[in-house]
């Protein structure tokens, strides 16, 4: 049940996408996301859609664990939805009683929503082919230059890191305890809403306080290990751009100049 | 309550890449007031199989008989298969929540919506049962007492419940020597007073030697062996080559053999070595 959250998950492969340098997967994901808040036609959202296809295709990251990052967002979506198609003024299609949908409302909600499904779905294509730690090296390596106006880079990138690492690590800790305490009769599933808050306590007492252990713990055997930041440091994989990071940069700004060029502005 | 597996599977992460059959084909059958020990190594399905046996993981098919009762039918409730067989996880001290000890102890048989009176008793009971002393720690708070004290207040949380099949994953990891006896001795003294089914998870091979009368060796997801220690340490050389190592009484007993003295080698427990060598040394 808790193994379903895709978003931050690594889909193992040795594709073009996942090869490619983590900094200019982290600048196309920007670029994409810019283009996407570019669009204002709906014509313009089936190049995107083209793009993305071709992205995922050639990622051969399956199209079901794309969509899986849906679920866990799927109510901010239909939130999106639902106000876009009740709050916007226009041409009244239907109403129902205060609620009126409007030509406008519809048109908006679904402008909307699209937008919304292909921002994830794009930015789990960054996530789903970069391994956690490469993507952090490339936050680092791309925070580098502010490092002189004090943006303490490597320390952001660690901390990062960390979090990321124990995502698993915690999930698979709630997991187990859920479990545990289930076996003595605990019941996680029915009851009321302050019911279901109340049953939570055997949960989170435990997690916290092992998250508290496990934090300690880490600290002290980076300590052992003489951790001090990044100053200085060498890495075993330096990463370092290749020509098909180039070609991969020119196809992400082909993809922008269309959308430029097609939009009504 | 006999439990009858039948044809068990179950599969991590299927349909992805990370996809592992961690049960294949299980089957087993455990009579009541069974001491069972299940060995194999880490991964080998060990703590994915008792975990069926509550009903905390579905199985991809089989079927799991309690009592005749299939639990893998999705309309059992979880409630009653949980009233029936008790579970005590790896490192149990890490599911202590209350503010006492007391509370820990009760939150089980308080789920099972018992009375009030009848909680304490259990309550009292089980502490009792696993050597802590009632008065002086009910009040205390589960998070201020020693390593050893808190693994036997979880325990002692799950045995409250009166489960009548109990089932413990490795419940000495990672303790002394003397934590260790200790929290075999509780669940040895329990057996005979309860009479209750017990299901023991181990890769200590002396341990289980010494308490189990039914043995099942796992591994890969498969039981490879089962039976009496008896017969399934006559398959020693089996044992041994898949790299779970023998009951240490067992292994002196083979390593006199070798050197060509007379003992019988089909010994498991450290008494029946004694005996060997007190004969050993009588007949020169």
């Amino acid at each position: 049940m808790l193994r379903d959250i895709t978003l931050g998950q690594y889909y193992p492969g040795e594709s073009f996408i996942h090869k490619l340098d983590p900094r200019i997967k982290i600048l196309a994901t920007f670029i994409y996301i810019i283009a996407l808040f570019l669009v204002d036609t709906f014509i313009q959202y089936g190049w995107v859609l083209i793009f993305l296809g071709i992205i995922i295709a050639v990622s051969k990251v399956p199209l079901r664990f794309m969509l899986k990052g849906l679920k866990p967002l799927l109510i901010i979506i239909v939130l999106t939805f639902s106000i876009n198609i009740f709050m916007t003024p226009g041409e009244v299609l239907y109403a129902l009683g205060p609620l009126k949908i409007t030509k406008e409302g519809v048109y908006q909600a679904f402008f909307m929503g699209s937008r919304l499904i292909l921002l994830i779905i794009g930015s789990s294509v960054l996530t789903l082919t970069t391994k956690p730690i490469n993507l952090t090296d490339g936050i680092e390596k791309l925070l580098n230059p502010f490092k002189k106006i004090g943006v303490p880079a490597h320390e952001l990138a660690m901390m990062m890191t960390i979090a990321l690492r124990f995502i698993p690590t915690l999930l698979e800790e709630t997991d187990k305890i859920m479990k545990a305490q289930m076996a003595r009769g605990a019941d996680f599933e029915s009851g009321n809403l302050f019911k279901r808050a109340k049953s939570l306590i055997p949960l989170l007492v435990p997690l916290f306080i092992s998250a508290f252990r496990r934090a300690e713990e880490l600290a002290m055997a980076m300590e052992a290990r003489c951790y001090r930041g990044g100053e200085n440091r060498t890495r075993m994989h330096e990463i370092a751009f290749q020509s098909k990071d180039i070609v991969a940069f020119i196809i992400v700004f082909l993809f922008l100049a269309i959308v430029l060029i097609t939009n009504n502005l | 309550m006999p439990i009858k597996v039948e044809n068990l599977i179950h599969i991590y992460n299927e349909n992805s890449p990370y996809e592992t059959i961690a049960l294949d084909h299980i089957n087993v059958e455990i009579q009541d007031g069974d001491f069972v020990g299940i060995i194999g190594h880490t991964g080998s399905g060990k703590s994915t199989f008792i975990q069926h046996l509550n009903g905390l993981l579905k199985p991809k098919s089989g079927k799991i008989y309690i009592d005749d009762t299939d639990i893998t039918d999705k309309k059992i409730k979880a409630a009653e298969i949980r009233r029936k067989v008790g579970l005590v996880f790896q490192y149990p001290e890490y599911q202590l929540f209350e503010e006492t000890v007391y509370k820990d102890v009760a939150f089980g048989p308080k789920n099972l919506g018992l009375e009030d009176i009848e909680v304490e008793r259990r309550v009292k009971d089980a502490i009792q049962m696993v050597g802590l002393d009632y008065e002086d720690i009910k009040d205390k708070s589960p998070f201020d007492l020693s390593g050893g004290q808190k693994r036997r207040a979880a325990i002692a949380g799950v045995i409250a419940m009166k489960p009548q099949v109990l089932i413990l994953d490795e419940p000495t990891a990672g303790l002394d020597p003397k934590g260790h006896k200790e929290i075999l001795q509780i669940i040895k003294n329990m057996h005979v007073k309860e009479k209750n089914t017990i299901l023991l998870v181990s890769h200590n091979m002396g341990d289980i030697a010494e308490l189990a009368d039914k043995i099942i060796v796992m591994e890969k997801g498969k039981i490879v062996l089962t039976g009496t220690p008896q017969e399934v340490y006559e398959k020693a050389d089996y044992i041994e080559k898949i790299g779970l190592g023998l009951p240490p009484a067992m292994m002196l007993m083979r390593t006199l053999k070798q050197r060509g003295k007379e003992v019988k080698t089909n010994i498991m427990t450290i008494d029946e070595a004694e005996e060997q060598i007190i004969n050993l040394i009588r007949s020169r």
